[in-house]
């Protein structure tokens, strides 16, 4: 299975995702969720960042929150709604909100 | 085209998942796909008509119109509304109002599903 997380809080959710088994596992960071993206904590980047190498972040929450594509880490993809659609359809066969 | 029903549970009008579920709606609905909401909680007292808009604070009456417009079809647990006190008759046009059973129904004929929220 292909599975979409959408991780909506700055809560690490390692638990959570840890439990949740995906052939293939994306992480696609929302609200304030997007600070896994682009904060780090005593120098150290969100553990989440290691999860997968299929990461994604919402522009648009980055920007509300005064952030621009700079301030995301590298692994990150920015990504808009329209994108998102796609992830959804396309990429993955379910999806999660945590 | 695909399915795409999306079960908004989390707080009212202002809440930030909720501004998410209205926005990947119409980016979805935009690409060409079908959409389907299910409110509950106090999701459901978005479905209030004449909500009054004002200038950088969110409301849905304006967005969950437009959507309806587009074809998206929404629909409010009747039970989570008029538990908020929210009449039907009160309530915006073309928005429809049943028990989760809408839900389950659409859930087992779309394409995607997305929960959001449930607190």
């Amino acid at each position: 299975m292909k599975l979409a997380v959408f991780v909506s809080d700055f809560k690490l959710a390692s638990d959570t995702l840890d439990r949740l088994k995906a052939d293939k596992l994306g992480i696609i960071f929302v609200a304030n969720g997007v600070y896994h993206a682009t904060t780090k904590e005593n120098g150290k980047s969100s553990s989440l960042l290691n999860k997968t190498p299929n990461l994604y972040a919402l522009f648009e929450d980055i920007q509300t929150r005064g952030m621009n594509d700079e301030d995301v880490d590298k692994r990150v993809k920015v990504v808009n709604y329209s994108d998102v659609v796609d992830l959804i359809f396309n990429e993955y066969d379910k999806s999660a909100w945590i | 085209m695909a399915t795409l029903t999306i079960g908004c549970f989390p707080g009212l009008i202002g809440n930030m998942s909720y501004d998410f579920v209205v926005k990947l709606a119409e980016a979805a609905v935009n690409k060409g796909h079908k959409v389907n909401i299910w409110l509950s909680g106090n999701a459901a007292g978005s479905v209030k008509a004449h909500q009054k808009h004002l200038k950088d604070y969110s409301t849905g009456e304006k967005h969950l119109k437009a959507l309806i417009e587009k074809g998206v079809e929404i629909c409010t647990c009747e039970a989570c509304t008029v538990a908020r006190g929210i009449q039907k008759p009160e309530g915006i046009e073309k928005v429809q109002w049943n028990a989760m059973h809408w839900y389950l129904a659409k859930i087992h004929t779309s394409d995607r599903v997305l929960q959001i929220g449930g607190e």
